[in-house]
């Protein structure tokens, strides 16, 4: 655990998480930081299709499909009616939040990954394909709890254009590149990705610790913006919720028999929550929402929790119900 | 010698930039026939200030769309923008200006 917590890519996550709470002026580009998230997500959907060239996909995938799709549609209600009972936010602010974790961050499973590496856990190649089908449902989950009961003439309804959220949520960065780079990859195969591993492989930890420099960076300034305004119990609901969301996967993935290096992967998705897609779906879909409240706990309280604490956390957990069970 | 001027309205829209296609639809729809759009770097709400670039899904950006033409095509858009802006966050308004080249709007 400790390894974990001292490898360079937290380090360099809490240099920017420390940078931002003293105020620092330092910022990586927008674009830049927009290109390498394409990078991460292109070198984790090649390796996983590579992965899955070389393997048949089994009943137990298909079932780990399913379980992923429940839990995405699903943990969005008990995240929601949590901030109900506990927070005092409105019905729109907690519908929106909830959406946020019941989808992932890519970049917490990117993490996950070289933290598996390290601790010498194999992990498989179609849970890349996990993570963009997880990325979606959950938005569709949040629409409706914000939206039911609302009456079609009312004149501050909703009118939400099909065709652009669609785009937004289907066809967002994550899910295009993520299965794009997974179908390449399978085709390509292992041969083919030897050409390119000098660009997907060698860099690929180098540019992580750059890329969550930058996600330091954003968390600070969530965290150091958004804490005052949240209070306590949002906040907890943002340390709690992903250790709910861990639990429930770990049973899952107990019922499926999944080694743990995917139970750990799967632990981790269900744990994280985006702030890159779903922001932008419910500024489209649900603009009354207020974006301070999300992207603070999204970005500024469960990112830094799972990347410090949740990770090491959910490895040793996935570790000892495997042990436990074989 | 000056050359002649040319009275126009100005409308100038800063919106989230989800919204922005949105906007930007409402002024097709009333056959306007031109807009720039340039991106908002930093501004101060009342309560914080805001700037660009710290919001990675950049989905809290702010954008700027200029449009200088006809009051007969700006005006009808307004009650539309207006609604749309009782839910995004964004500001409008309105100016009368002059211009140099009348065939340019």
């Amino acid at each position: 655990m400790l390894s974990t917590l001292l490898s360079p890519v937290v380090l360099f996550f809490a240099l920017g998480v420390l940078a931002a709470l003293l105020r620092s002026p330092m910022s990586v580009p927008q674009s830049f930081a927009k290109g390498l998230a394409i990078y991460l997500m292109m070198a984790i959907g090649l390796k996983g299709g590579v992965e899955m060239s070389q393997t048949a996909l089994s009943g137990q995938v298909f079932a780990v499909f399913g379980v992923a799709t429940i839990l995405s549609f699903g943990l969005p209600f008990i995240a929601y009616f949590a901030l109900r009972k506990t927070s005092g936010l409105s019905r729109i602010d907690a519908a929106a939040t909830a959406g946020h974790y019941g989808s992932i961050s890519i970049v917490t499973f990117v993490a996950a990954i070289e933290a598996l590496k390290m601790a010498g856990l194999p992990t498989s190649g179609y849970l890349v394909a996990i993570a963009a089908i997880m990325e979606t449902p959950a938005i569709i989950t949040a629409l409706w709890l914000a939206l039911r009961g609302r009456k079609k003439d009312d004149s501050n309804t909703t009118q939400i254009d099909r065709g652009e959220l669609g785009r937004e949520i289907l066809l967002n960065a994550s899910v295009v590149v993520l299965i794009g780079g997974l179908i390449i990859g399978a085709i390509a195969g292992k041969d083919d990705f030897e050409k390119l591993a000098p660009f997907f492989t060698a860099p690929f930890q180098g540019v992580l610790c750059l890329f969550m420099l930058d996600m330091g960076l954003n968390a600070g300034r969530g965290l150091r913006r958004g804490w005052k305004s949240l209070g306590l119990s949002p906040i907890l609901f943002g340390i709690y919720m992903p250790l709910i969301g861990a639990s429930i996967a770990a049973l899952f993935s107990a019922a499926l028999s999944l080694p743990a290096g995917d139970m750990a992967l799967l632990m981790v998705l269900t744990a994280s929550a985006s702030y890159i897609a779903v922001p932008a779906a419910m500024r489209l879909a649900l603009p009354e929402s207020n974006p301070s409240v999300y992207l603070t706990l999204s970005l500024g309280i469960t990112f830094p929790f799972n990347i410090a604490i949740g990770i090491p956390l959910y490895i040793a957990s996935a570790s000892w119900i495997v042990g436990v069970m074989s | 010698m000056t050359p002649d001027l040319h009275e126009k309205m100005r409308l100038e829209l800063i919106i989230e930039s989800p919204a922005l296609r949105r906007a930007e639809e409402i002024l097709l729809e009333a056959k306007v026939t031109g807009w720039t759009v340039v991106p908002a770097v930093s501004g101060y709400n009342g309560k914080r200030r805001w700037s660009r670039g710290t919001d990675i899904s950049a989905s809290t950006d702010m954008m700027v769309l200029i449009c200088v033409g006809d009051a007969e095509f700006l005006l009808p858009c307004l009650s539309r923008l207006h609604s749309l802006l009782k839910r995004h966050i964004g500001i409008l308004d309105l100016t009368t200006v002059q211009v140099l080249r009348d065939t340019e709007f």
